[in-house]
């Protein structure tokens, strides 16, 4: 699975799960307070009975002609009575403030209105500790509930998002079979005009279109250097990275070299501050991509006459131009792929997409500054 | 000396404390009970049925005091059947204070809390 795929994936299955988890919770929550009541309800029907033995008690003592009377008491049911005005009379426990309320954290509560007002009773309010078992009872099954829930979801979100992405799957393998075939068809044709623009030049043939040959040379490297970036995004996902101790020093020399033609074209002056035998453990080829899409940016962009500066330490590469500059709103998003801060060069906008890939694989740092018109500095420091 | 006259001023006024409640209980056995007594009317049951018609201390008085002030069937606590079989009282002569006090320790007499007990098994 690409990486973008599995990027897709994964947010769809966080928006998909977190919603299905917040939908389920809301309805487990109503389900449980309904079912909670119901079972209070139940319980306080078991109240209410209690509550009309205590009422049919208090009749007879009532109407006992003995000299002390016995307060009615049921098994694990407080009760109290209270006179028309609520005011507590007599009871067999500290009754609570509110004759209204209905349960507390750990009882259930019953107001009966009496009448006649047997004993001066006006009320009897009855009391018996709440039965949690069934409520606990209750909570695991909705928790079971919720966990088989959310496991049958995820599979179900897990197929219905590889679902939704099979479109895009299908659309990026046949834009990577493109790209791949055009790639492919473009390599021969370029291979042959550098090489027989190289054989020109050995041979010395050719001399009164020494410009017009230096263009074509250009051109055709230009057109190399997009077919390596091509081939480098096609197959970043499945590379096969080969780390080795590359001189960057050497590097650096060599890509100048390559790039020669088009700062001859420029007429650009260069300046370098290249410590010697600097060696960095890094893909040879991913190298080459770095270096070379920073010096190609720096040249394109670059005004003629203008001034390209490299530094390179035993910690960091330095490339300034004298440019076009970027806008401070294209810094932050210039990394990102297709995406072109300025258009009046050819290119893709995949260059420093790739620079950027290359320095979070090896977990370098890149810092880039410009000011439009005056120029741009990147820098990649690979030890700190 | 001094504790004699103290012993001596607590003992008078102990005595004269007690000789207020006895005054008190007095009036009430004088003023209603004895007379209740005399024509067997039975005041614990009389008690209930106020108790059991008006529930508060402050509506029973309130109702006690309404019928000795002026007796009448309406304001009985009787049913009027009663009154076939028995005459109607007289009303009181007792001015208000004394007959609301009579009337307060008639209450506190038979208050049904001071009969109230819960048993306790263990």
């Amino acid at each position: 699975m690409l990486h973008s795929e599995r990027r897709s994936l994964i947010r769809f299955l966080v928006i998909y799960l977190t919603s299905t988890f917040l939908l389920f919770s809301i309805a487990s929550w109503v389900y449980y307070t309904s079912s909670k009541h119901h079972l209070l309800d139940k319980q306080r029907e078991l109240l209410k009975y209690e509550a009309q033995q205590i009422q049919s008690q208090l009749r007879i003592l009532h109407r006992s002609e003995a000299k002390k009377l016995i307060y009615p008491k049921i098994k694990q049911v407080d009760s109290a009575i209270y006179d028309l005005d609520k005011h507590y009379i007599f009871g067999t426990y500290t009754p609570p403030i509110s004759l209204e309320k209905r349960h507390d954290k750990k009882r259930l509560f019953h107001l009966v209105r009496i009448e006649p007002y047997y004993l001066g009773a006006a009320y009897l309010l009855v009391s018996r500790p709440i039965d949690f078992a069934p409520i606990e009872q209750l909570q695991k099954h909705i928790l079971l509930f919720m966990a088989l829930a959310g496991i049958l979801f995820s599979i179900l979100g897990y197929f219905l998002g590889k679902l939704f992405i099979e479109p895009m799957r299908n659309a990026m393998k046949q834009m990577n079979r493109f790209i791949q075939d055009t790639t492919h068809e473009l390599n021969t044709p370029i291979s042959t005009i550098l090489a027989n623009i190289e054989m020109i030049e050995t041979f010395g043939k050719c001399k009164e279109s020494r410009a017009e040959l230096d263009r074509i040379s250009i051109a055709s490297r230009t057109l190399s250097r997009i077919y390596e970036d091509l081939t480098y995004l096609n197959l970043n996902h499945d590379y096969h990275r080969t780390v080795v101790s590359v001189n960057m020093c050497e590097l650096i020399e060599e890509r100048l070299n390559y790039f020669s033609a088009m700062i001859e074209a420029k007429k650009l002056e260069i300046d370098t501050d290249i410590h010697t035998d600097i060696t960095l453990s890094i893909d040879r080829n991913d190298a080459i991509r770095l270096i070379d899409n920073l010096l190609s940016n720096a040249i394109k962009y670059n005004r003629i006459h203008g001034n390209l500066f490299l530094e390179i330490t035993q910690n960091m590469f330095l490339l300034r131009d004298t440019g076009i500059g970027i806008a401070p709103k294209d810094l932050t998003t210039v990394l990102q792929r297709f995406k072109r801060a300025n258009s009046s060069e050819g290119g893709f906008g995949i260059g420093l997409d790739i620079v950027d890939q290359i320095v979070r694989y090896y977990g370098f740092e890149f810092q880039m500054t410009s000011k439009e018109n005056e120029g741009t500095e990147v820098i990649v420091i690979w030890k700190k | 000396m001094e504790k004699i006259i103290l012993i001596g001023f607590y003992l008078l006024n102990s005595s004269l404390s007690a000789q207020e409640v006895h005054t008190v209980e007095n009036t009430l056995e004088k003023d209603c009970l004895s007379c209740h007594r005399e024509q067997q009317i039975p005041s614990s049951l009389l008690y209930k049925r106020y108790l059991m018609t008006y529930s508060t201390k402050a509506r029973m008085e309130e109702a006690m005091f309404d019928y000795l002030k002026d007796p009448k069937k309406e304001n009985s606590i009787m049913p009027s059947q009663f009154f076939l079989k028995f005459p109607m009282k007289k009303r009181s002569l007792l001015d208000n204070a004394t007959l609301h006090k009579d009337i307060q320790n008639y209450l506190k007499e038979f208050d049904i809390r001071k009969k109230l007990l819960i048993f306790n098994s263990q």
